[in-house]
C-alpha cells in the first residue's frame, strides 16, 4: 500500500527528525495559522519601526486577545460539529444584565459576590441547551435557531434592563483580572486555561471525538452509533458556559453592565474562528485554532491603530480578512453547492 | 430444517425461509443461506438479484417479512448494525462507512472508546497500541495518525475490516461473520492478491462472505458460493471444481424470454450522426475511447462499476470535465464541463437518483413537465398559465401518468410515475440525445413496461439514446448497439438487431 510505503522512507530517512516534527506541525492543523501570525507581525513591526513589538504592546495586545479568544472558543465547537452559532450577542446581552441586577440587588439583603460567576456562566449554559434542543428536536437549521435566539435573548435583555448603565460596586472581579502577578494580565491566563481545558476535552474525552465525527459526516457518525442530537446539545451548552464566562470579564473589566455589552461580538468572533482555520464545513479545527484567530485579529487590529489607518477602513480590512480566510480554508469539495 | 448440509455443526449463521418485500417487488423470496466456521462464502448474482438485501437483513439495516435468522444455534433478530456488531456480524460497503476527517485510530475504536479511559480522558498511548497490534493482525503498515481520507482504497478497507474484527472480539463474539460487498472493484491486482492473502489467514478466526462480479476470483479463493437470482436462492454449493461457465449458467438462469422490452417496436437508427465521441478520455476514469450514436439509435452501455462508463456518461452531460478528445453533438461542441450547455445543445439525462436529480420534489407535475420549454409558453413576453396548463395536460396523457392532478406535488407519486414526468420533460423540448441511467430501477412491472414504451417511442422520434441498465437482458432487449466497457476501456461494440440478439453469456465473458 503506497500511503504505507511512503512513511517507511520517512523513518528510515538521515532527516527523521525533522520530518516528523514538520509532520506533526502539519498535522497538529496550526502551520498556517502560526505562519500567518509572524507575517502580520512582522509586517507591523516594520510599518510601526518595532513599536508594535514592545512588551507593554504585546501586553496590549494579549488583554485585547484574550475575551474574543474566550468567545471564538465557544463558538468553534458549534462550528466543528458543522453547524453554526450565532446567538452569542444575544446570551452575553443577557448574561451581562443579570450580572448587573444581580450585583446592584436592591430586594433583599444578600450579597451576590463572587457567586456572580458561576450564575453568570449558568444562565449561558441554560440559553444554549435551549439552543440545541431546539436545533436537535425541533430539526431547524443552527443557523436559523440561532439567530432567533439571538434576538429573542437580546431582546429579552433589553427589556429587563430597560436601556440603564448599572454601575457594579464590587470590583473584586475587575481587580483579579487586571492583575498581572505572572507579567501578563489574569484575564489572558483564564483564556489561556480556558482554551487548554477545551482542547483537552476535544482530544481526550469520548463525546469531544465524537464531536469531530459528527462534523465530518453526521449520517455515517449516526450510523456507527454517535449520539448526534447529544453531542450537538452538548456542543451548544459549552458554546453558552462560554460566553457566560466572557460576559461577566466583559462587564466588569468596563466596571458597567448594560444590554449594549452584547452588541459587535458575533463578527470578529466569527472572523477569529475562521482565521484561526476551524473549517466551516466542520470535522476540523480546535481550540488551539480559536485563540490563534483571536490573537491574529488582536494584532491586526492593534496594530492599525498603531498606525493610524482610518476608522472605517479598519472595518473594510477587517472583512476583507473574514472572506480571504473562508476562501482559503472552505473545503470545497465537500459541499454540493453553496447556500 | 430442509438443509442439505451433512455436517450442520459447523454452521454460524443460518438463514431460512427469509423473505423481504417493498412497494412493488419482492426483493427476497424464501431465501435459504448457511454461513459455516472458518470459510469464505461467496455471495453471486446479478445487480438486482437481492445480494445486498440479503446482506443488509444480516446487519439489521432491514428487517426480513418472514423467515428466521440463527446465530450459533440462538434466533436473533437484529434491529440495526450496532446490534449487529455486538454479535460479531459486520459489513463493509464499497461506498465506505469511515469518516474521512478522523484518523485511523479514531475510526477503528469510534463509538467504542469506554475501554480506553484513564481518570476519565481516553488514553492516546493505549489507542495507538491497541490500533498498532490490529494493524499487525492485518499485517498492515500504516501510519495509523493520519486522516483517513488519505489512504488508499484498499487500505480504507483493511481498516474497517480490523474495526468489524475488533469489535466483534470486544463484544465477546467467538466467530465474527464479515460481509465484504465488492471489495476488489477498486483495488489493483497487488491490492487484491493482498486481500486474498489477509482473508485467507482472516478465516482461521471468522467467516467471510464475499461478494463480487469477478467470477474467477470468487472460484478461486471462496469455499463454497451462494447464487441468488431474482430474489430467489439458486443454489448453494462447494467452490471447489466448478467452472466460470458453470456459474455464468446460474447467474444468468432461464432462458431469454420473448418480448419483455417491445422488439417488434424496435426500429433502424436513421443515418444522420447525432452524438460524436473522439478520442475522449479522463485521467484515472477512462481511456480515450471514439463512438457515435445515430438518430434513432438506441445505445446500451455495458460494464461493471469502476469500469468507466459512469464517469463517461457523466462526462457527455457536463456534469464532468473529460480531459482530452473531443465530443460534437449535431455538429456542434458544448463547453467542456458544463450541465448547462449540455442541455442547450440537446443532451438530456434521466439519472438514477430520479428523486435527488431528477425532479424538483415539491413542485407540481406541470411545473416539472413544463421546466425545459417555458419559453415556448409565452405569450406577450409572460409565461401564460393556460399555456402552461394545456402543455401539461398534454403530456400527463401521451405518457400515461397517473396523478390526481397537474397541479399534484410530484414527492407524492409512485416511483414509475415520477420517471414517465422525467421523460415527457424531456420528450417535449429539444432534446437530441438522451443518457439513461437505470431507468427502470425500483419501478414496478407495469410502469417498467409502460417506461419501455416511452423509450421505444423516443426512439422512433429520432432522439438517440445512452442506456445503462438494471439487468443485462434489459440492456440486450431495448438496445440496438451494445458498447461494453471494462477496465476503463471500451472493450466491444455488438450489434444488437431484433430477432438477432446477443445472448447474456456472451456478453458476461466480455465484463468480467
Amino acid at each position: 500500500m503506497k500511503s504505507a510505503g511512503n512513511s517507511a522512507d520517512a523513518m528510515g530517512s538521515p532527516n527523521k527528525t525533522a520530518f516528523a516534527s514538520l509532520r506533526w506541525l502539519r498535522r497538529s492543523g496550526v502551520m498556517t495559522q502560526l505562519i500567518s501570525l509572524a507575517l502580520i507581525a512582522a509586517l507591523f513591526a516594520i510599518g510601526t519601526e518595532g513599536r508594535s513589538l514592545s512588551w507593554a504592546n504585546i501586553q496590549v495586545i494579549l488583554s485585547l486577545a484574550a475575551i474574543p479568544a474566550i468567545l471564538a472558543t465557544g463558538v468553534h465547537l458549534t462550528i466543528v460539529i458543522g453547524g453554526i452559532d450565532l446567538s452569542l450577542q444575544g446570551t452575553v446581552a443577557l448574561c451581562a444584565v443579570f450580572v448587573g441586577l444581580l450585583a446592584q440587588n436592591k430586594y433583599n439583603t444578600n450579597d451576590v459576590g463572587l457567586w456572580i460567576i458561576p450564575i453568570s456562566i449558568a444562565i449561558g449554559a441554560a440559553a444554549g441547551l435551549l439552543t440545541g434542543v431546539l436545533h436537535t428536536k425541533l430539526r431547524i437549521p443552527s443557523f436559523i435557531t440561532t439567530l432567533g435566539m439571538s434576538f429573542v435573548l437580546y431582546g429579552l435583555a433589553v427589556f429587563i434592563n430597560q436601556s440603564r448603565i448599572i454601575s457594579l460596586p464590587d470590583d473584586r472581579i475587575q481587580t483579579f483580572i487586571n492583575a498581572q502577578p505572572f507579567g501578563i494580565a489574569n484575564v489572558v491566563l483564564v483564556a489561556i486555561v480556558i482554551v487548554v481545558a477545551v482542547q483537552l476535552f476535544e482530544d481526550r474525552t469520548r463525546i469531544g471525538r465524537h464531536l469531530y465525527a459528527v462534523g465530518g459526516d453526521e449520517a455515517l457518525a449516526k450510523q456507527l452509533g454517535v449520539n448526534v442530537d447529544w453531542v450537538k446539545i452538548v456542543a451548544f451548552t459549552i458554546a453558552g458556559c462560554l460566553y457566560g464566562l466572557a460576559a461577566v470579564l466583559l462587564v466588569t473589566r468596563m466596571g458597567t453592565a448594560t444590554s449594549r455589552a452584547g452588541l459587535n461580538l458575533l463578527f470578529p468572533t466569527i472572523t477569529a474562528v475562521v482565521v484561526g482555520g476551524v473549517s466551516l464545513t466542520g470535522g476540523l479545527g480546535g481550540a488551539k485554532n480559536a485563540i490563534l484567530g483571536a490573537t491574529i485579529l488582536a494584532i491586526l487590529n492593534n496594530g492599525m491603530v498603531l498606525m493610524a489607518v482610518n476608522p472605517y477602513a479598519q472595518q473594510a480590512v477587517n472583512g476583507i480578512v473574514l472572506i480571504v480566510a473562508v476562501a482559503l480554508t472552505l473545503d470545497r469539495k465537500k459541499l454540493g453547492f453553496i447556500k | 430444517m430442509t438443509t442439505t448440509d451433512t455436517n450442520t455443526d459447523s454452521v454460524v449463521l443460518s438463514m431460512r425461509g427469509i423473505t423481504r418485500r417493498f412497494p412493488g417487488v419482492t426483493a427476497l423470496n424464501n431465501v435459504e443461506i448457511d454461513v459455516r466456521k472458518n470459510e469464505i462464502l461467496g455471495l453471486l448474482g446479478e445487480n438486482g438479484a437481492g445480494k445486498s438485501v440479503l446482506t443488509k437483513i444480516m446487519i439489521g439495516i432491514h428487517q426480513p417479512d418472514e423467515g428466521h435468522i440463527t446465530l450459533d444455534g440462538q434466533e436473533i433478530a437484529p434491529k440495526g448494525t450496532i446490534e449487529a456488531i455486538k454479535k460479531g456480524i459486520g459489513a463493509v460497503f464499497q461506498e465506505g462507512s469511515l469518516i474521512p476527517n478522523l484518523s485511523v485510530t479514531e475510526n477503528l475504536f469510534l463509538c467504542h472508546e469506554q475501554g480506553f479511559l484513564r481518570h476519565g480522558l481516553l488514553s492516546k498511548r493505549q489507542m495507538a497500541s491497541e490500533a498498532r497490534r490490529l494493524m499487525a493482525i492485518m499485517k498492515l503498515s500504516l501510519d495509523i495518525d493520519q486522516p483517513v481520507s488519505m489512504l488508499s482504497p484498499a487500505a480504507k478497507q483493511m481498516v474497517e475490516i480490523a474495526r468489524v474484527l475488533w469489535l466483534s472480539e470486544k463484544y465477546g463474539a467467538t466467530n465474527p461473520i464479515v460481509i465484504l460487498d465488492e471489495p476488489t472493484t477498486v483495488l489493483n491486482d497487488g491490492e487484491r492478491e493482498t486481500l486474498f492473502s489477509i482473508l485467507k489467514d482472516l478465516k482461521t478466526r471468522a467467516s467471510i462472505i464475499f461478494i463480487s462480479h469477478r467470477l474467477q476470483e470468487v472460484l478461486e479463493n471462496c469455499d463454497r458460493i451462494v447464487v441468488l437470482k431474482d430474489g430467489e436462492n439458486v443454489t448453494q454449493m462447494p467452490a471447489a471444481g466448478l467452472q466460470v461457465a458453470d456459474v455464468e449458467q446460474l447467474l444468468v438462469g432461464h432462458e431469454f424470454s420473448g418480448d419483455r422490452f417491445r422488439e417488434n417496436e424496435q426500429a433502424a437508427p436513421g443515418d444522420k450522426v447525432v452524438l460524436k465521441i473522439d478520442r475522449m478520455s479522463k485521467a484515472g476514469a477512462f481511456e480515450p475511447l471514439s463512438f457515435s450514436v445515430r438518430e434513432g439509435e438506441i445505445v446500451s452501455l455495458i460494464g461493471l462499476v469502476g469500469s468507466g462508463k459512469e464517469e463517461l456518461c457523466r462526462c457527455i452531460t457536463g456534469l464532468e470535465k473529460y480531459s482530452s478528445g473531443s465530443l460534437t453533438i449535431n455538429d456542434r461542441s458544448p463547453q467542456i464541463g458544463s450541465a448547462r450547455a449540455a442541455v442547450l445543445s440537446g443532451i438530456g439525462h434521466v439519472p438514477v437518483e430520479r428523486r435527488e436529480e431528477g425532479l424538483a420534489l415539491n413542485m407540481s407535475v406541470a411545473d416539472n413537465i413544463n421546466h425545459l420549454v417555458l419559453d415556448k409558453l409565452k405569450k406577450g413576453g409572460v409565461i401564460n398559465g393556460g399555456m402552461e396548463k394545456d402543455h401539461a395536460r398534454r403530456w400527463v396523457a401521451e405518457c400515461l401518468v397517473k396523478t390526481p392532478s397537474i397541479n399534484a406535488a410530484c414527492s407524492g407519486l409512485s416511483g414509475g410515475n415520477q420517471q414517465k414526468i422525467i421523460l415527457s420533460k424531456w420528450l417535449s423540448s429539444d432534446v437530441r440525445l438522451l443518457i439513461l441511467d437505470h431507468p427502470t430501477r425500483g419501478i414496478d412491472i407495469g410502469a417498467k413496461d409502460e417506461v419501455y414504451r416511452l423509450i421505444r417511442k423516443f426512439a422512433k422520434s429520432g432522439i438517440a439514446m445512452i442506456i445503462m441498465c438494471d439487468t443485462l437482458e434489459e440492456d440486450i432487449g431495448l438496445a440496438n448497439r451494445l458498447l461494453v466497457m471494462r477496465d476503463r476501456q471500451l472493450v466491444a461494440e455488438l450489434d444488437a438487431p431484433p430477432g438477432r440478439k446477443p445472448g447474456p453469456q456472451d456478453l458476461i465473458k466480455l465484463i468480467i
